[in-house]
């Protein structure tokens, strides 16, 4: 009796663990701390200090929203562009052709690759002396390294952008091909029986059939993307600055009293990513609905 | 509406070492209701999907009214498939799977919902547009696939297997929907089938195939009282089976030797042949008649309900099986009957090598 | 016998549209997807063996070793081997205690409906969601009190924060997919629980066992900021070596180090990428956020 009635919580309790005591717990002191309570040095007021001034001082406030621009631009666009470039490769992927278990494993290639080596890589390729560059050299496209356009460390983010759209095409494009390899041919086959032509067995069969992982997918790579410290940090220019770059250079710095700046940042990320989140799911659970 | 013709189709799958459909030949006048019975794998399928354009011939063509449609795209083919386990579209309504035909046709949205709404009446389901597939039931689910597949006015429409997932009682519903609708609409109709019984109920003419080759091509009674091969006639239902020799008509067996009709055995193979009897048309009798009858000794008597089911032991080997709906009397296993083999009743078919 | 022999080749149908046009784009497409997609690893062996590379040289005139030698060298003031091997140890260990307590939770999730399912999925899959950055400025200052910060203990505990949601998700997924009668059945047949999980529980999700390891090795093993901001400089992984000398602006050596960081995850994605396919339903488990 006491095993059934406790078997779910049993179940549930390890992870829950995890989640409440460490996740939840790192958020709420981080709370308390933006919001400047210090129990070391016997401080328990609340106030909205560092949050004003980061988002409204003279010092900050063109930093801090130019930064947040930024972030948003290049999360929505990379999001947008591996979503778009996934569903297509996905899809010329799934017919049968010579050397397709090569192609599947190029695709799948980057899936292991941690961020910070794909920003390594763009750096190779894109920067004016990269790869890229010299193919356009030795093409006689280009004179010199510095005709070559700044792709990498630009004010509006490409670099980060394309590091991220590699580095997360074959984690979409893999649910994409799960759901296409559980689904088979058969709606296919009936929408064209029916007499829909290439594009419309697309845009109406395939494409709605998909969407939800592809939905599910680009909420991580959105979160993630959002986030994420490490490839802006290498591939990005010192001003803008997305949010999180922002908030580890405040909460590193020597200076104890900007951690507290860095700690709020690091809530308004935390709370935008949220809310961005929440109101992309109910717009696509709605439009699903309507379809 | 569409005469639909076969001349020597074959179907290879990249890669597979045997036809999946042999040199079929075939001719399905139009407005009829042709049944492709077979045991699964046999290649009926395969050639639903030929006919419909989701495969290619690998040899032969297909005709509709004369018209070679072989170059035609599946989505301009007008033959539509209705697929077994319905795949009605789950992120759609049901009224917009049944319009979605016509919306590929960029047909103006009015007239598609008028239209859906008589495609429903039609099928005997008014008023579920706005529902959800999967808030309808199974046999609810068929219909709805069947009203998709007939709102484009189909010129053949193909039909996989449309009662096999459809449980008893809701069977005999659908049939009588499919039978009525395409009555009405006069639409030439093929469906595919494993059940014998099905394809009888259902069609005017059954193509019985077996391992992609077409075995018979013909009225349903046909399949059962003048089956073309032992394996036809055992599919049908056919259990008895005596090996012998056919003389005019005269066929010799070592049960003994039997007479046939003057009439109605042009067509039957002489020689080497199968003698076979349907269960049901093979008598017990009391009084041994003088031709035609064999003693023998009852092996196990079976109680179905409808019917009773004699097995008699003639030979060692051989074994006799007869079904009797008007027994009353009392025989039990273990008795020594006469075994009666109506003259007309006798079918001989060629000996399978 | 013309006519016959005539039936036997492949028919040119009239109205065909030409076959060649749709492949050709298709190949095309893809062909530069992929080639795109493969772009910076055939960078990264360029850079780790070009010596001189001048530009607009396409491949460099000389190569050397000197990177490989200079990484592997202690006396170089990079200690490969030892965030090597710091790296695989938080990674393996993470990777295994998240299976542990993950498999339970997951099959919980999979398999059965109970009151405040949908707060818990949301808790899980919370990480995923809401930036490392944000829960672990505050962990940061937890951590120090706690003695736990600049310890490899430290960010192992960290590093099962975004490991969860996956490992939960990937095998909840496969849970959903699985038939728990099985087990039944191999008690009435006398197996006890021990021998029931390893003989049928086991082999029925290990597909989706090896998937979900991989996230989890993979999500770790790729961790900086949180290792960086717990580790405080004293636990030093290997994406902590590979952002160093990516920022030094030592192209070579970035792409050696990168190269050696990126090999257990490439290997292990070869080892495993049939699982990685529907029929798990581990990927399955990650479309359902």
């Amino acid at each position: 009796m006491f095993w059934e009635r406790f078997r779910i919580p049993l179940m549930l309790a390890p992870t829950l663990f995890v989640i409440i005591a460490l996740f939840m717990g790192g958020l709420i002191y981080g709370l308390l701390q933006s919001l400047g309570w210090q129990p070391i040095i016997d401080n328990y007021d609340i106030n909205l200090d560092a949050y004003a001034n980061v988002m409204f001082s003279e010092r900050y406030a063109n930093e801090f929203w130019q930064g947040l621009a930024l972030t948003l631009w290049v999360s929505l666009a990379s999001t947008f562009f591996t979503s778009a470039i996934a569903i297509i490769g996905a899809l010329l992927l799934r017919e049968s052709f010579f050397g397709k278990k090569v192609a599947s494993f190029l695709f799948q290639l980057n899936l292991p690759i941690p961020p910070i080596v794909i920003g390594i890589g763009m750096l190779f390729l894109f920067s004016q002396s990269g790869l890229i560059s010299r193919i356009g050299g030795s093409l006689d496209l280009i004179e010199r390294s510095r005709d070559f356009p700044i792709l990498v460390k630009d004010h509006l983010g490409i670099g980060i952008i394309m590091a991220y759209v590699w580095k997360e095409v074959p984690f979409i494009g893999v649910i994409v091909l799960a759901v296409l390899q559980s689904l088979g041919a058969d709606f296919e086959d009936v929408a064209r029986s029916l007499g829909a032509n290439r594009w419309q067995r697309f845009r109406h069969v395939i494409l709605p059939l998909v969407m939800p992982g592809v939905m599910s997918g680009s909420i991580i790579v959105f979160a993630f993307t959002f986030g994420s410290f490490e490839v802006p940090a290498l591939l990005g220019v010192s001003f803008p600055r997305v949010l999180p770059v922002m908030a580890v250079r405040f909460f590193r710095n020597p200076d104890l009293n900007s951690r507290v700046e860095g700690t709020a940042v690091a809530m308004i990320v935390a709370l935008i990513a949220l809310l961005l989140v929440l109101a992309y799911m109910w717009v696509s659970r709605r439009a699903v609905r309507q379809e | 509406m569409t005469h639909v013709v076969f001349d020597q189709l074959t179907k290879i799958y990249p890669g597979a070492d045997f036809k999946a459909v042999d040199d079929v030949t075939l001719d399905i006048p139009s407005g009829r209701l042709v049944a492709f019975l077979g045991p699964s794998g046999c290649g009926k399928t395969t050639m639903l999907k030929m006919i419909t354009g989701l495969l290619r011939p690998t040899q032969g063509s297909i005709t509709f009214d004369g018209e070679n449609i072989l170059g035609v795209p599946a989505e301009k083919r007008g033959a539509v498939m209705v697929f077994q386990n319905h795949l009605l579209f789950p992120y759609m309504s049901v009224g917009d799977n049944v319009g979605f035909g016509l919306k590929m046709r960029k047909i103006d949205k009015k007239v598609i919902e008028k239209r859906v709404d008589d495609m429903l009446e039609l099928v005997k389901l008014p008023g579920v547009a706005k529902r959800r597939p999967n808030q309808l039931s199974g046999g609810q689910q068929q219909r709805v696939a069947l009203a998709r597949a007939l709102i484009t006015d189909p010129r053949v429409l193909l039909l996989d297997e449309p009662l096999s997932n459809l449980d008893a009682h809701l069977r005999d519903e659908m049939r009588g929907l499919i039978l009525s609708i395409q009555r009405d609409l006069d639409v030439t109709t093929i469906f595919v089938t494993h059940d014998q019984e099905e394809a009888v109920l259902l069609a005017d003419q059954i193509a019985l195939i077996f391992d992609g080759k077409l075995v018979q091509y013909a009225p349903s009674t046909e399949f059962y009282e003048r089956p073309i091969s032992e394996r036809g006639a055992r599919f049908f239902g056919g259990l008895n089976f005596v090996p012998g020799t056919r003389q005019g008509n005269m066929v010799k067996t070592s049960i003994g030797s039997f007479q046939i009709a003057t009439q109605g055995y042009e067509q039957a193979p002489e020689g080497d042949v199968m003698l076979t009897i349907r269960p049901e048309r093979v008598q017990i009798v009391s009084q041994p008649a003088d031709t035609n009858c064999i003693t023998a000794k009852v092996s196990n008597t079976i109680y179905m309900g409808t019917h009773t089911r004699f097995k008699v032991q003639v030979q060692d080997d051989i074994e006799i099986e007869a079904a009797r709906g008007d027994f009353t009397g009392s025989i039990e296993t273990g008795d020594t009957v006469s075994v009666h083999f109506p003259e007309k009743r006798i079918w001989v078919v060629p000996r399978d090598s | 016998m013309a006519s016959a022999s005539q039936s036997k080749k492949p028919q040119k149908l009239p109205g065909d549209k030409p076959s060649w046009l749709w492949p050709l784009f298709r190949t095309s497409v893809l062909g530069f997807i992929l080639f795109m997609l493969s772009f910076p690893i055939i960078a990264f062996f360029i850079n780790a063996f070009a010596f001189r590379w001048f530009y607009p040289q396409l491949f460099p005139k000389n190569l050397s070793m000197d990177a490989w030698e200079n990484i592997f060298n202690p006396a170089s003031g990079v200690d490969l081997w030892g965030a090597l091997s710091t790296s695989l140890f938080i990674a393996v260990t993470v990777t295994l205690v998240s299976l542990i307590i993950g498999m339970p939770t997951a099959r919980a999730l999979g398999m059965y409906k109970f009151k405040g399912k949908r707060i818990v999925e949301f808790l899980i899959l919370a990480p995923i969601i809401v930036p490392g950055i944000a829960y672990v400025v505050g962990l940061n200052i937890n951590f120090l009190q706690l003695g736990l910060a600049s310890s490899v203990f430290g960010v192992m505990l960290v590093h099962l924060i975004p490991v969860m949601p996956y490992v939960v998700l990937t095998l909840s997924g496969v849970f959903a997919n699985y038939n728990a009668d099985f087990e039944l059945q191999a008690r009435t047949l006398g197996a006890g629980p021990i021998a029931t999980f390893y003989h049928v529980t086991l082999p029925a999700i290990f597909p989706g066992l090896v998937v979900s390891g991989l996230f989890a090795f993979l999500v770790s093993w790729s961790q900086y900021i949180l290792t960086l901001l717990i580790g405080g400089g004293k636990v030093q992984t290997i994406p902590l070596l590979v952002f160093t000398a990516a920022t030094s602006g030592n192209n070579a050596r970035a792409a050696a180090i990168s190269l050696v960081f990126i090999a257990p995850a490439v290997l292990i994605l070869i080892l495993t990428s049939r699982f990685l396919s529907g029929r798990s339903g581990a990927i399955g488990g990650l479309g359902k956020v």
